[in-house]
């Protein structure tokens, strides 16, 4: 169910009014529970069956770990629980990724194989609820966090229907403890709540879909040489549409956690005012990039074991988070970047340690722009559906194609243009401020009115219904 | 487990209530006079023509689909048929599947292939858009009808009541339909043209039954702006295909729409071809590009489907196309009923009596 739907109004109706009428708390968790499998059917239904594997094998698994003291055990328990996990995720998700580069792969040996055809539906979501199980056997594993003593805690945490299919990934510590105690919003949660709906859904349906899609997909359909404007007027047009369709999903995740008196972390923080990389992913898919630095990172060694083996640790790190993303190479080449651009800025920090220039304005400022600069590059082969149309498109951008075609009508690039300047503003204003702190310092009628315009929008533009674009990972 | 006190979600501290009073109010006036602005701008309250009231409309073959009429096609035929007309004429709504800008041959093969139909099937031919490849425009109807989901499905129910009272509520009001539509763009430099898009013709009723909109019939300029989009399109110099590759492309066509109307024949289902009437230059253009003998004449002869042609008819030219394209909604009731005369006059001649066209 898209919470860009006339289906999920309705239905978000109806939770709400069960989660406020006069039922004990548990009957109010299996409504909620009900109303997440709910949720997840209204796309496609056989695929409900998956959420109850994993629910099923991580809860018992990690029983078991927890009651088991001989490490090979435990550790055979936790290759368990992986390969389910990833198991279900690399048959639905790589499957046919791995079988084309073997058949690549035998090919350049001389093999003839023909790889099987792979037309399998991705299951929607399915790379985030399978992180957030995965955490919580890692983390009983770890003795981060003890087994959750109700299976409908568990349940309930694997499949909360705000977060479960585009994030924010939660950490069992963060979610399981809220469900064993009643809880409902108050009455400013509740509004709050309902403002960063439409927030979320302001930004997914009027800025990603209305005035920014367009252009990106103009641009990233065609096939040819573009100038140099038109190339970067499109990436720059996906560079906002990725933002506002990502953070517009969690922002409208939190909120309606929210209205039902439950708290989801944060998941973005005006990334595009982020000065350098390791700034970048502390503001950008921060449940992901965390959940990387803490089960993977980390357990490779993290920053402990030398320099070397720190920027092999950030490179694998990021190429795999870049496959996260999609089984494709071009989402390896864009962990890569990211990667590179890490290590890069981690050795330029150690080498130039307490450089005065490092504190001024000018400094600051340039830092922040070559970051978005180079992050627009990294979104080149994100949204690139070949390597040869992203080189294509990089070739543009950098001026290289002087006969490149003009592609954009006046009012896409005015849309594209505006847009971005409007949100680069935002960002850098809002860059070491939370909007809260942002509504406390205007005057109330101020905030009604923007809040107002914002509704007025959503409701003009209409939106196409189309998915979030994370939904794929 | 236990709670985490930093988990809590932090709140402003001022009272965000009185602002979403305040909101609520300015939502409301706003939308308000969002709705009259398009009343004033003659929009009236109609069923959306989305994909969804498609795949509802297409659920119909499944259960009527051995009986009563369906139609596929283009614009002209969602806009020309009068299915009121259709009814008082045979006691059948029929089953309203044209969709505008697109060609009716997947849709004629997705007929062919279920065995669920097994009935009339008529076909609309606007030359351009059946004979040559490229009229994709509404095709992703067909895949949403195999793939709606669930929430899609409900939706789409939803959304129905709302359409019935909100004039605003229509994809041509959209705020970025709207901002792209304005004439105050400058025409950008070195960029390829392309033709304008086509502006409101049409109000929807849940059959999807097509009235043209009033302002097409009343309003002249607006007639003319209409006319002048059609110039657009219709008069771009087509992709440069070589001759031999567009005389195997037809050959192709003709064998698969004869394969199609052969399927739905061995089932006891019949199909016909309809050229519904265009004028002036639209008329012109299409002669032009599509002679009659080589492609009209032809696909009567491959299919040896029962054919109209609106040129033969006196009575199926008396009528108003005030966008030289779609018949004027005041027109399409005694047109349809003519055209049922027809029909039957014309499966009489061949010692056939099909039910569908009699009560």
């Amino acid at each position: 169910m898209l919470f860009n739907s006339l289906t999920f109004v309705a239905f978000f109706a109806v939770v709400l009014a069960l989660h406020y009428a006069p039922f004990g708390w548990r009957q109010k968790k299996v409504n909620l529970l009900v109303a997440s499998y709910l949720f997840y059917a209204a796309w496609n239904p056989p695929f409900v069956v998956l959420l109850w594997i994993s629910t099923l094998v991580d809860w018992f698994v990690a029983k078991k770990i927890h009651a088991e003291t001989r490490i090979a055990r435990r550790r055979a328990l936790l290759v368990l629980s992986l390969a389910v996990n990833l198991g279900i995720l690399g048959y639905f998700k790589y499957g046919g990724f791995l079988f084309e580069n073997w058949a690549a792969l035998m090919a350049s040996l001389g093999v003839t194989y023909q790889a099987p055809s792979w037309n399998i539906i991705l299951p929607v979501g399915i790379s985030f609820y399978t992180f957030q199980t995965m955490a919580y056997s890692l983390d009983v594993y770890l003795r981060r966090a003890e087994p959750t003593k109700s299976f409908l805690d568990f349940a309930l945490f694997v499949t909360f229907f705000p977060q479960l299919v585009a994030g924010p990934i939660v950490r069992p510590t963060h979610l399981v403890p809220q469900f064993e105690t009643p809880h409902t919003a108050n009455r400013q949660q509740l509004f709050w709540g309902l403002f960063l709906v439409t927030l979320g859904l302001f930004e997914k349906i009027v800025v990603a879909d209305g005035f920014l899609a367009p252009a990106a997909n103009m641009v990233y359909g065609s096939n040819d040489s573009l100038s140099f404007l038109d190339a970067w007027l499109g990436t720059l047009a996906f560079s906002g549409q990725i933002f506002s369709d990502f953070a517009g999903y969690s922002t409208t995740a939190i909120g309606v956690a929210l209205c039902l008196g439950f708290s989801l972390p944060e998941n973005f923080r005006f990334p595009y005012a982020a000065m350098g990389f390791s700034d970048f992913w502390r503001r950008w898919h921060i449940s992901l990039s965390t959940w990387l630095r803490d089960y993977l990172y980390i357990p490779l060694g993290g920053n402990k074991k030398g320099p070397g083996r720190t920027y092999v640790n950030l490179m694998v790190t990021m190429l795999l988070g870049g496959l996260w993303h999609g089984a494709s190479w071009t989402f390896v080449v864009w962990g890569g970047l990211h990667g590179l651009y890490l290590a890069v800025e981690r050795f330029a920090t150690r080498a130039f340690a307490g450089a005065r220039v490092a504190t001024t304005t000018v400094f600051k400022v340039s830092l922040a722009l070559l970051t978005y600069f180079l992050v627009n590059l990294t979104w080149v082969f994100f949204r690139a559906q070949e390597f040869s149309s992203a080189w294509l498109m990089i070739k543009s951008m950098f001026g290289l194609s002087p006969d490149g075609k003009k592609l954009l009508p006046t009012v896409f690039v005015f849309e594209v243009t505006v847009t971005i300047a409007v949100m680069l503003l935002v960002h850098w204003k809002m860059r070491d401020r939370t909007l809260e702190d942002a509504v406390d310092s205007v005057p109330s009628w101020l905030f009604a009115v923007v809040w107002g315009v914002m509704l007025f929008a959503v409701v003009i533009t209409q939106g196409s219904g189309s998915a979030f674009i994370y939904f794929q990972f | 487990m236990t709670e985490n006190p930093n988990t809590t979600r932090k709140t402003p501290a001022a009272k965000v209530g009185p602002a979403a009073v305040m909101t609520a109010l300015f939502f409301v006036a706003s939308v308000g006079g969002w709705e009259i602005f398009w009343r004033g701008e003659q929009f009236r309250p109609s069923v959306r023509n989305s994909v969804g009231l498609w795949a509802m409309t297409r659920a119909r073959v499944e259960t009527e689909g051995n009986s009563v009429t369906t139609m596929i096609g283009s614009s002209r035929t969602l806009f020309d048929f009068n299915l009121e007309s259709w009814e008082d004429e045979t006691g059948q709504v029929p089953i309203q599947l044209a969709l505008e800008g697109t060609s009716p041959v997947p849709f004629l093969s997705d007929l062919a292939n279920d065995s669920a139909f097994s009935s009339l099937l008529v076909v609309g031919v606007v030359p351009p858009l059946f004979f040559f490849p490229g009229g994709d425009f509404r095709l992703e109807a067909l895949e949403h009808y195999y793939s709606e989901t669930p929430a899609q499905w409900l939706a789409q129910r939803i959304s129905m009541p709302f359409e019935k009272v909100l004039a605003f509520y229509h994809f041509d009001t959209a705020l970025p339909t709207v901002l792209k539509r304005q004439t105050w763009w400058p025409t950008r430099e070195g960029v390829e043209f392309a033709p304008r898009d086509v502006r409101k013709l049409v109000d929807l009723r849940k059959t999807r039954q097509g009235d043209m909109w009033l302002r097409v019939d009343k309003d002249t300029a607006y007639a003319e702006l209409a006319q002048s989009i059609w110039l657009d399109i219709i008069e771009r110099p087509p992709p440069p295909i070589p001759p031999e590759v567009a005389r195997a492309g037809l050959d192709t066509l003709m064998m698969t729409v004869a394969s199609h109307v052969e399927a739905i024949r061995s089932r006891g289902g019949e199909v016909v071809f309809v050229r519904l009437p265009s004028r002036d230059r639209f008329r012109e253009i299409e002669n032009i590009a599509t002679p009659r003998v080589p492609f009209w004449d032809r696909l009567l002869v491959e299919t040896n489907a029962v054919g109209i042609h609106f040129e033969d008819f006196e009575e199926l030219q008396n009528v108003s196309i005030p966008e030289w394209s779609h018949i004027s909604s005041r027109d399409t009731y005694e047109f349809t009923r003519h055209l049922i005369d027809i029909l039957r006059n014309e499966f009489e001649a061949r010692g056939i009596q099909r039910a569908e066209l009699y009560r």
